[in-house]
């Protein structure tokens, strides 16, 4: 089985993020960049299916500029076999349509079986390119996988729903969108980095990316900084008590 | 010149911090009132490649080079040194000892296994009358037919309770002393005559074993000779105690710049007198003076590091780092404890375990007295 993993590099998660003078964007210097949480579940899910019948293929590939290549040399060390970077002007600033076009006509030439995509990127959270993806390919959809396994017809893909799983089969090619799961990403092992680092990451320029929606950010804003909190101190302590009950309903509405 | 970790060992750099701090930091207490680290653990680390990082790939390795493996050691620093000290011993004294000394034969046969940590290795030279002055071991070794004999007492031997593979430094003719009268045997754990005696009960470093080996006409095989020649077993632990040596620095700076985030953070933290400790100047030259004293050890370790990488033999530089960095840290912890007053002091902090654990660096590997030897001699010769 071949599988193809779209992975979206993105600011750690341990980042602060600034918003930059131009109100649109955020200041992405001295940034650490990751591979996308749920992108890291998805390498995972399909690595497992790799540990388990060694003739899986495990491809990642991603649209981005030059530094895109950092996340798709930590999938290689996780244990992908290899890795396509779509690059070219505005590679970086595609919106998700543009992206989901990018990545489909190199899906019609590298042909994998399944293609696995995180839920949603961490950083604008729109979950839009795997579904638009489905769509441009012409591929049915599953949304919230947490598992897949081979069987007889296909494939078995778990799916997360209310308090439980459902199980569907996908006869052929189908893009799945994945979930975290218990399984935690695997670290890169030590040789892989090394072996990574040497691995040709072949490029392909952005085609067929024409975009029809296009989205802008009007106006980025940082949260309102946190009130100091309110502290009870010393007197009686029966008093606090209810004074801060009724905080917490009327005030907190968390009771 | 480019004084940076190289690009290429960033995500190494990374990879390395994100385990130390997802699965080691959260266990170090437990490590610490247990005094063993968890066999899972020790598992998941061998697969991910923490037991052979300065190693070839050919002998299973990770191929990261010198550098490369003190990097990783200066992450590892950022949690119990029983991590540090089991991948110190087993790998930049105990695998290295073979990989510089050991024979084509021997190097295939011995580093996979230890490069994957399913075997862990030891380094064995001290011995109760023979400490500083490592060229009077006592332990002697005589040829007896196809084997050797081996008789004599090794102490405070790191990672020796749990070892599988000892390189084992004996005497082979006393009057010949360093040169020619020390051969490096290479003993696997169940050999007949060779058992682990008392488990050394230390001031820190718990969850990492130090221990008596003891020598009772042990037999080792002929091709056990380390690099099949005797008499060259001095030369091939000096060159061990060289990457040693340094990487035991990139672990004292690790420890170090970990302990001044943790003060820096407790003195924007904790107010006195009405205001954060930070805005003393008492605090403040503290910090300073700590961040001066890592940066200078750091680019000490990666120059001594690279100059390994490429070949230069670098004696005198891994000296220079190693009584620096090792009193560097001592000073540096005894700060960090100043800065958090008397929590500091308590088990519960972090602080209290590394002011122990930092105290050993300027006694193994080289005393730091033996260490200016070693400079002075270089500097007085010719
Ligand atoms: C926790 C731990 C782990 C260890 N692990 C290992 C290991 O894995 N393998 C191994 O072989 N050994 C190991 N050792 C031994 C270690 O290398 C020695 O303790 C060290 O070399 C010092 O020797 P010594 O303790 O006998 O001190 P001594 O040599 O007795 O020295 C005592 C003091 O005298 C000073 N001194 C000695 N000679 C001179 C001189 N000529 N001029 C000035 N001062 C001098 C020393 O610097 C020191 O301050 C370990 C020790 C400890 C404590
Ligand atoms: C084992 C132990 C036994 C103890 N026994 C007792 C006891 O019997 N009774 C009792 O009452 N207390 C006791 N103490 C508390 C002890 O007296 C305090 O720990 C000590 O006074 C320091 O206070 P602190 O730990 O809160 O540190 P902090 O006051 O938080 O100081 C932290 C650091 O900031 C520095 N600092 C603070 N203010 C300034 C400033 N203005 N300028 C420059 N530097 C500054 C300090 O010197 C220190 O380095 C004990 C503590 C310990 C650890």
């Amino acid at each position: 089985m071949r599988l193809l993993i779209c992975i979206k590099q993105v600011p750690d998660s341990t980042t602060r993020v600034k918003v930059a003078p131009d109100g649109t964007s955020i200041v992405t210097d001295g940034i650490t960049w990751s591979i996308s949480p749920y992108d890291e579940y998805a390498i995972e899910l399909a690595l497992e299916q790799k540990d388990n019948a060694a003739d899986t293929v495990v491809s990642v590939i991603s649209v981005g500029g030059p530094r895109t290549k950092d996340a798709l040399r930590q999938a290689l060390a996780m244990g992908c076999d290899d890795a396509t970077l779509v690059t070219g002007e505005g590679a970086d600033t595609l919106g998700p349509l543009g992206i989901a076009n990018a990545l489909k006509s190199a899906i019609d030439e590298l042909k994998p079986d399944l293609v696995l995509c995180g839920k949603q990127a961490s950083d604008d959270d729109q979950g839009f390119v795997g579904p638009a993806l489905a769509e441009a390919l012409g591929w049915p959809h599953v949304a919230v996988v947490t598992k897949v396994a081979p069987s007889a017809a296909g494939t078995e893909i778990w799916k997360e729903v209310e308090g439980g799983h459902e199980v569907w089969k996908a006869s052929g090619a189908a893009v799945l969108t994945v979930q975290k799961s218990e399984k935690e990403p695997r670290y890169p092992s030590l040789p892989g980095i090394m072996k990574a680092k040497k691995k040709e990451i072949p490029e392909r320029p952005v085609t067929g990316v024409e975009d029809p929606v296009t989205i802008e950010i009007v106006k980025l804003e940082p949260p309102p900084a946190r009130g100091g909190g309110k502290i009870f101190k010393d007197g009686d302590v029966k008093a606090h008590a209810a004074a801060l009950a009724t905080l917490l309903r009327d005030e907190a509405k968390v009771l | 010149m480019d004084f940076d970790v190289p690009e290429e060992l960033l995500l190494l750099k990374r990879t390395v911090r994100e385990f130390v701090e997802g699965r080691l930091q959260p266990i170090e207490k437990q490590v610490e009132d247990d005094d063993k680290i968890p066999d899972a653990i020790l598992k998941e680390m061998g697969a991910l490649g923490f037991f052979g990082l300065p190693f070839p790939e050919e002998y299973g390795g990770v191929g990261a080079g010198d550098l490369g493996y003190c990097v990783a050691l200066e992450e590892f620093g950022r949690t119990s040194a029983a991590f540090s000290n089991l991948i110190g011993a087993h790998t930049a004294i105990g695998s290295m000892s073979i990989y510089l000394g050991g024979t084509e034969a021997q190097k295939k046969q011995y580093l996979p296994d230890l490069t994957a940590g399913k075997k862990i290795a030891a380094f064995s030279l001290t011995e109760p009358s023979s400490g500083s002055d490592a060229a009077s071991i006592q332990t002697s070794a005589k040829k007896q037919g196809d084997r050797w004999i081996l008789n004599g007492t090794k102490i405070w031997v790191t990672n020796g309770p749990i070892a599988d593979v000892v390189v084992v430094y004996a005497a082979n003719d006393r009057t010949l002393g360093a040169r020619g009268g020390i051969t490096a045997f290479i003993v696997e754990k169940g050999y007949t005559g060779f058992r682990v005696g008392k488990v050394d009960d230390k001031m820190g470093l718990r969850g990492s074993y130090t221990g008596e080996l003891v020598f009772e006409d042990c037999e080792v095989p002929e091709e056990n000779v380390l690099g099949g020649t005797v008499g060259s077993g001095f030369r091939t632990a000096l060159g061990a105690l060289d990457i040693g040596r340094i990487s035991l620095a990139a672990g004292a700076v690790g420890s170090s710049q970990h302990l001044l985030e943790l003060a820096i953070a407790h003195s924007k933290r904790r107010v006195q007198f009405g205001k954060p400790i930070a805005v003393n100047q008492a605090i403040q030259w503290m910090l300073a003076d700590s961040a001066v004293e890592i940066h200078a050890a750091r680019l000490m370790v990666y120059d001594a590091a690279a100059k390994m990488d490429r070949g230069t033999r670098a004696s005198t530089e891994a000296a220079m780092v190693k009584v620096f960095a090792s009193e560097m840290a001592g000073r540096v912890v005894d700060r960090v404890m100043q800065i958090h007053g008397g929590m500091g002091y308590m088990k519960e902090s972090p602080v209290e375990r590394a002011y122990r654990d930092a105290r050993i660096l300027r006694i193994y590997e080289g005393t730091s007295e033996v260490q200016r030897m070693i400079i002075a001699e270089e500097l007085l010769k010719a």
